[in-house]
């Protein structure tokens, strides 16, 4: 199955169109998408930091967890939003972007281990083993900062 | 030597230019850069959020930026060391850009809004850590700093356009 149907609709929404013949709303809308990063991987840090015991260590796991966890999910949306509303506006470059593809690849990757394996630590709150935290930690810290540095390179290529 | 001679003599230093010739310095510089900012700012967010009293209500703020500070100074000390790098390889473009002198200015203001709270109410913080709702004038530091960091990093972002 191609993928190439999808993304030449997706380049030719009236949404696209309004974006590329805008000069502002394509830099808004990424000022937006990086404030939201901040936020995003700002509380994805902390809230592993903790799973690691090497920052919060005071305050418990869930405590941690249950107070970032609005602004994770806050902030994953608008950065979901705008993210496909600056795809819109060059989806067809996107198609024959490989950075592209491998950050949709770890943003999957990211939100699927996030929502199952850090989850699952956060219930546990801090009774799993210190090297499963630490390594479940490391990855999803990995997982995310892939899918950061794959953003980044979209524009590179 | 004007300040803009030496940007014109810093983009043509030897590291300037290697950074600026090079198809993989610049964007894994760049990358660390906004990689670190999360970091920074990210802690720098949720110990913000504390001091205005909008987050983790029931922990005393001291234990929250004790804890978090370390973090942040590091990924402070990897933005400042990239952006450095990245400055010097377009050291011109910067000096003409309104938006680089923006984000210098926001920069400059953050770190006084800081050491003013550091100076003053940090010092009495025994007297007020475990309120939920930190005194007034804490909680407009902290919604002062995360203002002025969505100015810095508005205007590094916009500084990539040439508008």
């Amino acid at each position: 199955m191609s993928l190439r149907p999808f993304f030449l609709w997706a380049d030719n929404t009236a949404v696209s169109a309004a974006i590329r013949d805008s000069r502002v709303l394509f830099p808004i809308i990424e000022t937006i998408h990086l404030f939201a990063l901040t936020v995003l991987f700002g509380t994805v840090i902390v809230l592993n930091l903790r799973l690691m015991g090497v920052g919060l260590r005071k305050q418990s796991l869930g405590t941690v967890s249950r107070a970032l966890a609005p602004l994770t999910f806050g902030s994953l949306a608008v950065m979901l939003l705008s993210g496909f509303a600056l795809f819109l506006s060059e989806a067809m470059k996107c198609y024959e972007n490989p950075p592209f593809f491998f950050k949709m690849t770890m943003l999957f990757f990211a939100i699927a281990f996030h929502w199952s394996v850090i989850r699952w630590l956060v219930r546990k709150n801090g009774t799993a083993s210190r090297i499963v935290s630490v390594l479940a930690a490391a990855v999803s810290l990995t997982l995310w900062f892939s899918v950061g540095a794959g953003g980044r390179a979209i524009g590179f290529y | 030597m004007s300040l803009q001679d030496l940007c014109h003599w810093l983009q043509n230093s030897e590291w300037g230019t290697a950074i600026r010739e090079s198809v993989w310095l610049f964007p894994i510089i760049e990358g660390t850069h906004v990689l670190a900012l999360s970091l920074s700012v990210g802690t720098l967010l949720v110990m913000d959020l504390r001091l205005a009293g909008l987050l983790l209500k029931k922990e005393p703020v001291s234990q929250v930026s004790n804890q978090l500070m370390p973090w942040s100074l590091s990924g402070f000390a990897i933005m400042f060391v990239t952006g450095i790098l990245l400055f010097l390889s377009q050291a011109d473009k910067a000096y003409g850009s309104i938006w680089f002198r923006l984000k210098v200015l926001f920069l400059l203001l953050a770190g006084l809004n800081a050491a003013i709270f550091e100076l003053t109410l940090r010092r009495r913080i025994a007297t007020w850590d475990t309120q939920e709702i930190p005194p007034f004038r804490a909680r407009l530091a902290g919604i002062t700093g995360m203002i002025l960091w969505a100015g810095v990093i508005a205007a590094g972002r916009t500084m990539a356009y040439n508008f």
